[in-house]
């Protein structure tokens, strides 16, 4: 298990050296450049070249590339060439309400989808399942934006109620932050719900079909020793995947909806990036993204063998 | 086990009591206060980020309407867009190319040094400076020199006379630093603010809020009366609607097709304004077709003005020439151009004189980041589908956007320009052949000539006449379609008094109370 454990780290390496390179290219691929951007209408040449020189714009694109790689190495991602301020910190504070964003949200859609799904597999083919399965198609079809700025517009109009519009973190004042997230975590919960809900129903279908189920059955245990120890351990492995993906895109996914909340999150952060050009916080945000979503799924791996006792890491 | 549990249980339930409590008798305090006049909080919600906090290097409105409070100034504009004094009490100007600014005795930076002269001749050097790379350098390209006559008198020598240099200072961007300031910050201020306006820099928490609190050693008695400012960076419009209805926030701007969404409600009233933008038609002048002025000016003719005004702008703006029309005393009247009345039978015309009798084919490039400007694209491709141009539509993001614009890539770019408060930045830097923002290969020599002139007439009358002139001709040769000029929307909430924006300083709110 260490071994396995130890070699899937070092797998880390190259994908992160390959995230980081692409992202690199893509940067500087992308049309518009940040003292352009600055500047706009009151840009002259000499300003535009000083502006670049400043920023080592101009120097080659390997040379660009190296001097950044080796101050992420060190732990320095550099400085946001807009605003002047340290990379990593920013990305690190951000990084904390993001993730309790992409928790509160996967525990909402946990505690809604799985007994859904169970429900559905259990009940096949009744109006019960028709009912969870529709619910479900909802919760994947209907946009995460348009479903947030539905519940912003009925909550102030029908309600006046508005979530509050400073954040603060989980550890300063607990209960306002819970009132700050709570809406956006729905939002993003019942997306990712609708996904978790079918996968759980087929896999349980799945499973409740096979034979040792049978044999339980047939030895006279109970309905819901079958279900739950038995059929849903079993499951768990396919939804356990669904579950390391969506974590993970959650990260990336919470973009719109923190932008629509004004939630000051890494996916804020990404966003204003890109639209100013600002390369450097984009190479790291877009880095420390795709390292903990690599993490996240090895975790998820590990996790499978211990759901699943026949599943050996050599 | 169990004890230890419940004990734990209990604290919690008894801390969250007290919580609570605590809150409410917040609450009961801040009611109190605010009846007696004290605790005076504005609350902003802000459409954008600040893009940082130097005055000097961040031309965005994002940025400025936050430093503008922070910073001040030689001279600023007043309500009728007249020059008054700022941080300078008074100047004279011995001949066309001086100017000798008299400064207020005792205004204090917030780091409680006093100002003076040597402070305004570091300001204007670090902005000449190339390396700075300041966006407003090119205000200043006239300066020759700055001296300091004595601690509270300096001396701007210029190279040539100019009319606009006075206008120019009140730029927000002309603002006077601290030189130790930016020395202990690596001449970076982006992140930092002291200067000696009447709020001061308290903290400024990435996509959430800055916030200023009252600088209690102002030099002007009285101001400002709010005691903190709060800005809030709500991207999402739906979010500030919410905001503003709830009383969440006190101020936000909004969109002319939500302004009309907060009608009925009570405790706000939307305020407008006329802005200093335009919106504009480039074209790439070197290209054929739009190398003929004649097919520039079918396009004009082309163009019904009043439908862009009704449909994008829902029926509120004015047309605009080069010079948008809030610009104090020197717009002109521009309903009574030729090329601003809808002619499609004089456009067929003038087409069939360039050479193109059955029209041609073209691509009109926008920015998508900008609803206005896409239905701006819309709506003429329709109009000038009726004297047989055809056009596509390309609609890019805005940082590829400002790439096309510059190189002009495109042969015919949807835009819109604020051009500041003096005509010399409308007509001469945008359009003379040497001109930065002049990006449609444009060339006229009488033109430039003209423009050239007016910038060193020291006769205002005889300055106006030359602008009036200048404004004719440029309409007339059409390097830009010039459209419609849009108002601005702020919404307050009732408990807001003594707010007014003009169109110069939309933003200021030294005399701003809550009630």
């Amino acid at each position: 298990m260490l071994t396995y454990i130890t070699r899937r780290i070092l797998m880390l390496i190259p994908v992160l050296f390959g995230v980081s390179v692409f992202i690199f290219i893509v940067m500087r691929i992308v049309p518009g450049d940040l003292a352009m951007t600055i500047l706009g209408n009151n840009a002259t040449p000499e300003s535009l070249h000083q502006l670049r020189e400043d920023f080592g714009l101009n120097l080659p694109l390997y040379v660009q590339y190296f001097n950044w790689m080796s101050g992420v190495l060190t732990g320095d991602f550099g400085q946001s060439m807009r605003t002047g301020q340290e990379v990593l910190p920013d990305i690190l504070s951000r990084f904390k309400l993001t993730f309790e964003l992409t928790l509160i949200s996967a525990f909402i859609s946990w505690i809604i989808a799985i007994p859904l799904g169970i429900i559905a597999a259990v009940k096949r083919n009744t109006n019960t399942d028709f009912g969870v399965r529709l619910i479900s198609l909802l919760g994947v079809s209907v946009p995460n934006f348009a479903l947030a700025i539905i519940i912003i517009l009925v909550l102030s109009l029908a309600f006046s109620y508005s979530p509050p519009i400073e954040y603060v973190g989980f550890f300063e004042n607990p209960l306002q932050n819970l009132e700050i997230m709570i809406i956006p975590a729905i939002v993003l919960g019942s997306s990712m719900a609708g996904a978790v809900m079918r996968m759980t129903r087929s896999s349980v279908l799945e499973i409740l079909r096979q034979d040792f189920i049978r044999t339980i059955r047939a030895k006279g245990a109970r309905e819901r020793i079958v279900i739950f120890n038995h059929a849903l351990r079993n499951a768990m492995i396919p939804i356990l995947t669904i579950i390391g993906l969506q974590v993970g895109t959650l990260l990336g996914g919470t973009v719109i909806i923190e932008q629509i909340f004004s939630l000051p999150g890494l996916g804020q952060l990404v966003l204003t990036a890109i639209n100013q050009r600002d390369f450097i916080v984009v190479q790291g945000a877009v880095l420390f993204i795709a390292f903990v979503f690599v993490f996240i799924n090895l975790l998820v791996d590990v996790l499978y063998s211990y759901l699943d006792p026949r599943i050996k890491y050599k | 086990m169990l004890k230890k549990w419940s004990l734990l249980l209990l604290v919690l339930v008894l801390s969250l009591i007290m919580s609570a409590c605590s809150e409410e008798s917040d609450a009961g305090d801040e009611g109190e206060d605010t009846s007696k006049g004290a605790a005076q909080e504005l609350k902003i919600a802000n459409d954008q980020e600040p893009a940082g906090l130097d005055p000097h290097k961040t031309p965005a409105h994002s940025s400025v309407r936050i430093y503008s409070k922070i910073y001040e100034g030689l001279v600023s504009l007043d309500e009728n867009m007249e020059i008054e004094g700022q941080l300078a009490e008074s100047w004279d100007q011995p001949n066309d190319d001086t100017y000798v600014f008299n400064l207020v005795e005792g205004v204090q930076f917030h780091n409680g040094r006093e100002m003076t002269a040597e402070d305004v001749k570091y300001s204007f050097e670090r902005i000449l400076d190339e390396e700075t790379a300041s966006h407003i350098a090119s205000y200043f390209n006239m300066v020759d020199s700055i001296e300091v006559v004595d601690d509270y008198t300096v001396q701007f020598n210029l190279s040539e006379p100019s009319a606009s240099f006075l206008n120019n200072l009140t730029n927000a961007s002309a603002a006077i630093v601290p030189e130790e300031l930016v020395e202990e910050n690596d001449g970076d201020l982006q992140q930092v603010a002291e200067g000696t306006g009447p709020f001061t820099f308290v903290e400024w928490v990435p996509d959430s809020k800055v916030t200023l609190e009252k600088n209690e050693d102002y030099y002007i008695e009285g101001q400002p009366k709010l005691d903190t400012v709060s800005y809030y960076t709500m991207k999402e419009e739906a979010s500030r609607l919410s905001a503003i209805r709830t009383g969440e926030v006190d101020m936000t701007t909004v969109g002319a097709k939500s302004s009309s969404l907060l009608e009925d409600q009570e405790n706000v009233e939307v305020i407008d304004y006329q802005s200093l933008e335009y919106s504009y038609v480039g074209f790439n002048v070197d290209k054929e077709p739009f190398n003929d002025e004649k097919v520039r000016q079918a396009l004009s003719l082309a163009t019904d003005r009043d439908k862009v005004t009704e449909i994008v702008w829902d029926g509120d703006a004015e047309q605009s020439g080069p010079v948008a029309p809030s610009m104090g005393e020197w717009p002109i009247d521009v309903t009574e151009a030729e090329l601003y009345n809808r002619d499609i039978e004089k456009a067929k015309e003038l087409l069939a004189e360039a050479g193109y009798e059955n029209g041609f084919e073209t691509e009109i490039t926008t920015a998508s980041t900008y609803p206005d400007m896409v239905d701006t694209a819309q709506l003429l491709q329709q109009q000038w589908a009726e004297i047989g141009v055809e056009a596509s539509i390309n609609q890019i993001e805005w940082g590829e956007y400002i790439d096309v614009w510059s190189d002009t890539s495109a042969d015919v770019l949807i835009g819109r320009n604020g051009s500041g408060t003096d005509p010399d930045r409308s007509l001469n830097y945008f359009f003379h052949t040497e001109g930065s923002a002049n990006v449609w290969n444009f060339s006229d020599g009488d033109y430039d000539q003209l423009v050239e002139e007016a910038e060193m007439e020291s006769d205002q009358e005889a300055r106006k006449e030359m602008y009036v002139e200048a404004q004719e001709e440029i309409i007339n040769l059409s390097p830009n379609l010039f459209l419609v000029s849009p108002k601005n929307y702020v919404a307050v909430n009732e408990s807001v008094a003594d707010y007014t924006p003009y169109a110069h300083n939309a933003e200021d709110i030294v005399e701003v109370t809550k009630e």
